[in-house]
Parts: C-alpha cells; sequence; structure tokens
C-alpha cells in the first residue's frame, strides 16, 4: 500500500474516520488543533459531523449523548482542555459508554506551556474524573503505532463498553512521518450487537427495550450493583488488554522504562550505548491502563538486570506503576524534566553510565 | 531585475525547506536577498527558528515578533514593505499553507502589481504524498482557492513529492503524472522539480517530457527535526504482531 507523508494529527484524525468514526465534537486547542481542522474538512466530504462546540465541556456532553446511539465518536483535546472534560469522561464511563477521547499532552500543571509533554500519565490512568472508573489508555510511540491502535480502538471500546484514552505526547502529534493508512470501515450501528444503545424508542414499544442512559444510582445497592459490574469489566480489560514492547531486553544489565515518543529517544540511546558494549533495553508500556506489571517485573527480574531507569517527560509519574510492578525486587532510578524539556540521548547515556559506575 | 519568489501551497507540502534552499542558492550566487516568513498558520515549523543559518549566509530575515518556537504574535510586521521599497536582488515570501495560509500574501496585492513585468513568480509547492492532495482534482481545487486568498495569479507549480526519509524514487515520479495532468487541464506550467540530488538525479534520467519538469532544482533538507534521527517506532496490531510487541493472553 502506498505510504503518504502525514503529521500525526492528520493521521489520528484520517485512521478515526477509516475506522468508523462519523461524529467528531471538540474545541481547539495547541498543540492539537490540527485534529479538529482536518475533521472539519474531512467530515462533510463522508457524510460524518463536524462540530466546534462553544467549550471543552461542551464538547464532552456532545461526545456522551452520540456514543449513547451507538455511533463511532471522537473528540480530541490537549492538557487543560482534557482536565476540563473530566467530568464528562466520569459521566460516559459510568454511563459504560464506547467513545475514543485523544490527550495530545501539552505542558502542564494549569496553562503550562504549547510543547508536548507526557504529565498526565496520573490524569490518564489514576482517575482524572470522580469515582471509581478506568480508562483503555493507550499511548502510542509513533504515528503509525497509534493508527494502527485507533484501528481495533472501537472494538475494544464497545467490547468492554468503556472509554478509550491516547495519551500522546504532543510530539506525536506535531511530527510528520510516512504513513501507511488502513482501508475505510463503513460503520453501521446494529441495535441487535449494542441493546444498551438508545436507538429510537417510542412508546408502544417494548418497554424491555427502552435504552437508557445513566450514571446516576441513588440507591446504596443500586450502586454498588453498577460499580461491581464495572470492576468485572475492569478486570477482564486487565487480563486481556496489556500490550507492551521489549527492545533488546534479552541480556540487558540495564533496563529503560519509557512510554510514548520518549521511548524513541531511549532506543536510539540504547543502540548507541550497545556499540560501546553497554547491554541496555528498553520496556515500553503500550497500555497503560491497564499497566503491564507482570510482563514489566518478568523483564526486570532476568538475573541479567542490575537496575531499572524510568525516564519521562515529567517529574514522575509512570515511576510510581514501575515501583509497583518491580516490588522492591531491582533499584529504580528516575530521570525526567517537566516544562516539557525531553530527555536526550545523551543525558539517559550519561544516566545509564552513573549507575553502572555506581554498582 | 529583481526577483521576487513568492511559495504557496498545501500544508506541510514544503514551502519552508525550499524557501531556505531558494534564499541560500541565491545568498551563495552573491545576491542580495530577502527571506520573508509570512506564515500565519503554523507556529511550529517556521524558518524563523532557522534564522541564525540565515544569518551566517547574510540573508536578511523578516519574521513575526518570535519569542520562542510556538510563541510569537501573529501579525504581519511592518519590515514586509522592504521587500518591495529596497533594492534586493532575490526576494522570497514563505508563506503559510493551504488557502487560509495564503490569505496572508492578499495584504500586498497593491505592491506585487506595480513590480516589474516577469519580477514575479507566484509557485504552488505539491507534494502529492500528502494528504488532501494526491489527486489532480484536490490539487485544482486547492489552487483555485489559493489564488482567489492570495489575490495572486500562479505562474507555477513545483514538483516536490516526497517522503522525508523513507524517500523513494516512486515519489518524483509519481508526482510527476499527477502534477502533469494538473498542468494540462490548467494551463499552470511546471516552473521547479526538487528533490534530493541521488533522487533528482535519477528522476531526471528516467527520460520524462522536460515540459513537465521545468528547472531541476537539488535540495538540501534544512528543517530536520530531533525525531528524525529516532529510532523508528514499531508498529504493530493484533491482526499483525511485529516482533518485540507483546499482547497479553499469555500472561493472565
Amino acid at each position: 500500500m502506498a505510504l503518504t507523508l502525514m503529521k500525526g494529527s492528520e493521521a489520528i484524525a484520517e485512521a478515526a474516520i477509516r475506522a468508523g468514526a462519523r461524529f467528531f465534537f471538540g474545541y481547539p486547542i495547541t498543540p492539537q488543533t490540527e485534529i479538529p481542522e482536518y475533521m472539519s474538512a474531512r467530515m462533510p466530504e463522508i457524510g460524518g459531523c463536524y462540530l466546534q462546540a462553544e467549550s471543552e465541556v461542551a464538547a464532552i456532553n456532545m461526545v456522551y449523548g452520540a456514543a449513547g446511539t451507538g455511533a463511532r465518536v471522537i473528540t480530541s483535546s490537549s492538557s487543560p482542555g482534557i482536565s476540563l472534560k473530566q467530568e464528562g469522561i466520569s459521566y460516559i464511563a459510568g454511563a459504560q459508554l464506547p467513545c475514543v477521547i485523544l490527550n495530545v499532552m501539552r505542558g502542564g500543571p494549569g496553562l503550562g506551556n504549547i510543547q508536548a509533554s507526557q504529565g498526565d500519565y496520573f490524569q490518564g490512568v489514576k482517575g482524572g474524573g470522580n469515582g471509581d472508573y478506568h480508562l483503555l489508555t493507550y499511548a502510542p510511540s509513533s504515528i503509525q503505532e497509534a493508527v494502527d491502535i485507533l484501528q481495533f480502538a472501537y472494538d475494544k471500546a464497545e467490547k468492554y463498553r468503556m472509554p478509550v484514552l491516547f495519551l500522546a505526547d504532543g510530539i506525536i502529534a506535531q511530527m510528520m512521518e510516512p504513513v501507511e493508512m488502513p482501508e475505510m470501515v463503513e460503520y453501521k450501528v446494529d441495535p441487535e450487537k449494542k441493546p444498551w444503545a438508545a436507538t429510537g424508542w417510542k412508546p408502544g414499544d417494548d418497554p424491555a427495550k427502552r435504552a437508557v442512559i445513566n450514571s446516576l444510582f441513588i440507591s446504596t445497592e443500586e450502586l454498588a450493583q453498577h460499580t461491581d459490574k464495572l470492576q468485572a469489566v475492569y478486570r477482564e480489560a486487565e487480563k486481556n488488554e496489556q500490550m507492551w514492547e521489549t527492545y533488546k531486553t534479552e541480556d540487558a544489565e540495564f533496563i529503560i522504562t519509557a512510554f510514548g515518543t520518549l521511548a524513541r529517544v531511549a532506543k536510539t540511546a540504547i543502540d548507541e550505548m550497545r556499540e560501546e558494549g553497554l547491554k541496555v533495553g528498553l520496556f515500553r508500556p503500550i497500555t497503560v491502563w491497564p499497566f503491564p506489571y507482570a510482563a514489566l517485573k518478568e523483564a526486570c527480574e532476568q538475573p541479567s538486570v542490575k537496575a531499572v531507569l524510568d525516564t519521562e517527560v515529567n517529574e514522575g509519574q509512570m515511576i510510581e506503576d514501575v515501583k509497583l510492578a518491580l516490588n522492591g525486587a531491582r533499584p529504580v532510578e528516575f530521570l525526567g524534566h517537566c516544562g516539557s524539556q525531553f530527555p536526550t540521548t545523551a543525558e539517559i547515556i550519561a544516566k545509564i553510565r552513573e549507575m553502572k559506575e555506581a554498582k | 531585475m529583481k526577483k521576487v519568489y513568492v511559495l504557496i501551497g498545501n500544508y506541510g507540502s514544503g514551502k519552508t525547506e525550499l524557501a531556505l534552499n531558494f534564499a541560500f542558492k541565491a545568498a551563495e550566487a552573491g545576491k542580495r536577498t530577502e527571506l520573508l516568513d509570512l506564515d500565519m498558520v503554523n507556529t511550529y515549523f517556521r524558518l524563523t527558528e532557522r534564522g541564525k543559518m540565515t544569518q551566517m549566509k547574510e540573508i536578511r530575515l523578516v519574521a513575526p515578533n518570535f519569542a520562542c518556537s510556538g510563541i510569537e504574535t501573529l501579525s504581519l510586521p511592518a519590515e514586509v514593505a522592504s521587500a518591495f521599497a529596497m533594492d534586493w536582488d532575490t526576494v522570497i515570501f514563505d508563506v503559510g499553507g493551504d488557502a487560509v495560509g495564503a490569505t496572508a500574501v492578499g495584504r500586498y496585492h497593491q505592491d506585487f502589481m506595480e513590480l516589474e513585468e516577469g519580477a514575479l513568480e507566484v509557485l504552488n509547492v505539491v507534494n502529492v504524498r500528502r494528504p488532501l492532495a494526491g489527486t489532480a482534482e484536490r490539487i485544482i481545487k486547492l489552487q483555485e482557492e489559493m489564488q482567489i486568498h492570495s489575490r495572486l495569479k500562479i505562474t507555477g507549480m513545483v514538483n516536490n513529492t516526497n517522503l522525508a526519509g523513507m524517500t523513494t524514487d516512486a515519489e518524483l515520479r509519481d508526482g510527476y503524472e499527477i502534477i502533469r495532468e494538473v498542468s494540462e487541464r490548467t494551463g499552470v506550467p511546471v516552473a521547479y522539480t526538487s528533490g534530493k540530488k541521488e533522487f533528482l538525479d535519477r528522476f531526471l534520467a528516467e527520460g520524462h517530457d522536460p515540459a513537465f519538469i521545468g528547472t531541476p532544482i537539488a535540495i538540501d533538507t534544512y528543517m530536520q527535526r530531533d525525531w528524525d534521527s529516532w529510532v523508528r517506532g514499531l508498529d504493530s496490531s493484533p491482526s499483525n504482531p511485529r516482533p518485540g510487541v507483546y499482547y497479553r493472553t499469555d500472561m493472565a
């Protein structure tokens, strides 16, 4: 298939459309405004709906409504905008509706800056909104990977009836790489397959078939039953949906953990270090929820591994999950910056050398 | 005679890279050169970031008020007037992408019209490997929109088809075929074909009709990004698994 030179934002937008997304609701914010911009041109061409809402709060509630009909719907924003969406995201999770939410992370907290960052890891995987819920959360490392994951993201969202979150650092949206695009999927809502979807019940129809989209359960028992049901779904997703990548870990003395595009900086550093005979490997979670705890533990508990270096474009967030996975089995060091400064290959190499000398 | 080049075109088609190449070539040939960054659309990838490079080559750069990458006031600097008022050999306008970007030059309509006959080249930079620019229909539609927004008539197209670091011989060739069709249907000539020297040389050796190649320009890459040197991400999905990427079915 022919390659196209695409900006990440455009590729992600087109991939969502090809996966069947026909509804986009959003509000512009750097560094992801190219996603709504692309959607605004493409959606009308294919009979879809592009709507620029008056705010992020409105946009996520439009997603809530459209997802309730069983349609494939998407929204995108960047960190402060995702913060505004958290209430709606919690409602959507509570109402068990599938949808795709893209967070193109920029610097924070607050308005932060508009450069790439990974500061919303906690927000993405440890809650964000209120209540006991999770989002199936992917952290792509390349444009192609984002495109590939989008091809099954809706299937997963619909299987578990939970929202999917893309935790993409700003670089993914802004970089340009050649991409292979999948074929277009023409998605039609099948009420038989989505009995929960509100597809047009009217008085006189079977009352049992009336779909009610709701996240409010006033009685203690009802809410407990509902959250038990959600938790059972999360346990099932934890069992089936973990994804990760290992890179040169087989004989590694040191393992680097990183997610998103920073993992590619780490790989570049690893290739350089291996040329000098320093045995270093990478473990990259692709799903950050569910986090691949067992796989990370297995990779790091090989006898050759002396220590682990976690690197992130923040002040240390995923490191908590790395430490949970290892449970003290290996020392874990950290290299990261906030303020959107990507750790460089030189910094990573210097840190690993320092760890090697300390042994 | 003063030569004025205005580079417009599809978003991401390579206008900035070409503008730098045009400027450096002109400066190296001893021409008094001014380069104007008139990109009001994309605050991330603008030639102002290569300001030091242009200073070293003694090129006068007119840029928006620029704090750092992504931070500037998107206003047309008053200094743009120097392009018309001063005595340059070569003036290059690097304009933002698509019709919306081309709007910025509309403001200078009167100045452009007062240039000597033959002084102005308005170039539509085309990369058919970009989305929304891959067919003759799309290119023609965008060309018409850009002419309206810029208030300028496009005098020529540039075949700048590439896939960045993954460019092969097929890119310029496919670009040639599609741009040739556009040229035949609209009457807009192909003014230049540009690419890295190795690809350009092989393309030229293939013996295509020179009328649809125009002047060949071998270009260098100045807008290189950090990520161009990173290891490429593995691309994988459950239906198309690739080595090193795992899906939890075995770790339950």
